[in-house]
């Protein structure tokens, strides 16, 4: 893990404006995920539309994050960045977007919001313990079942269910504080 | 709905988002179960209609059973952990709910049982198999908290 990892995202952008690479190479890794994701999931990009739109939002945010008048809201600032290129990437390609354009935007906004959740979902998850971490990606992400998870984890069976709740509980919490500080960082 | 009804138990919204995850697995459990029933059914019904022994298609057979035998082992499991859910929102729930709860386990004990009977038939008659043990553990657990819930003194 580099030193970056943990610095927020305002931090980051101000260390990639100062010009260290390390803190460019963090960006990337941090955001990679997320861009991709947008061209894939909200936008159905194919594999090789998506790098190529992958690319060209990494160069205009080398290029342009001196425009960014925000540093903290470097996220939605490359949302918008990466929808935008996807809508080129989709116009280039002749996409038909006539009798089922409102159906198709519909679904690439629900589909974008959940793109939008999911990595919100990441990030809370990251300010969980390890133990909250890894019982709610056994549970949710890997289906595992209880009965598994209690052999694997050596707790008892009975007390998996509860350790899950309030594991819940705390990933609320995260992500009520989360809202609240994007909500403040945009007032 | 006994998690969602039982607004002063504080774990309930944990409880209440594992309940909605074990149904939509169970949803596709369900699905997967009816696909893999559907080729096995069609490889018995060339098995029968082959004449003599044939190690291909048999082997053939043998596979689909076994892919019919893995989404009901799963069920079985997932009866299990409906039963423990069942377990955990009867210990903390509105007392107004706690029927609802036990309820709920005994129907879950009687679907993993299902499963593991299905598992059972699927797998052919080999008591060594893990997979039969794994499903037997699942439909004895459920029913033992099934039967704890049941139980008149609670």
């Amino acid at each position: 893990m580099s030193t970056y990892s943990a610095l927020p995202d305002g931090d980051l952008v101000r260390a990639c404006r100062a010009g260290d690479a390390d803190a460019w190479n963090e960006l990337v890794e941090r955001f990679s995920r997320y861009v991709y994701a947008i061209a894939v999931r909200g936008f159905r990009l194919s594999e090789e539309d998506a790098e190529d739109v992958f690319q060209d939002v990494f160069t205009r945010i080398y290029l342009r994050l001196d425009t960014l008048r925000d540093d903290s809201a470097v996220r939605p600032w490359i949302a918008q960045l990466t929808r935008r290129r996807c809508l080129d990437a989709l116009s280039s390609k002749g996409r038909e977007m006539s009798a089922d354009e409102d159906t198709l935007m519909a679904e690439e906004s629900a589909d974008l919001t959940d793109v939008e959740e999911a990595f919100a979902v990441r990030e809370a998850l990251g300010g969980l313990s390890d133990n909250c971490q890894d019982i709610l990606d056994r549970f949710f992400a890997q289906d595992q079942s209880y009965r598994t998870i209690a052999a694997e984890l050596e707790i008892p069976s009975g007390t998996i269910a509860s350790r899950i709740a309030r594991c819940l509980a705390r990933l609320k919490e995260q992500l009520e504080g989360r809202n609240q500080g994007s909500e403040r960082s945009r007032g | 709905m006994v998690a969602r009804c039982s607004t002063d138990w504080e774990d309930a919204p944990g409880v209440s988002a594992q309940a909605s995850a074990i149904s939509d697995r169970a949803v596709a459990l369900a699905q997967t179960d009816g696909r893999a029933w559907d080729a096995a059914l069609v490889a018995l019904r060339d098995a029968e209609a082959g004449a003599g022994p044939n190690a291909s298609r048999d082997f053939a057979l043998e596979r689909k059973l076994e892919a019919a035998a893995a989404a009901p082992l799963e069920i079985a499991s997932l009866g299990a952990d409906v039963a423990a859910l069942a377990a955990a929102a009867v210990d903390s729930c509105e007392a107004t709910y706690r029927a609802d709860a036990s309820a709920a386990a005994s129907l879950a004990a009687g679907g993993s049982a299902a499963a593991a009977h299905l598992v059972r038939v699927n797998l052919g008659i080999r008591p060594a198999d893990p997979r039969l043990a794994h499903a037997l553990a699942s439909e004895q657990a459920a029913r033992e908290v099934a039967e704890r819930l049941g139980e008149p003194t609670r």
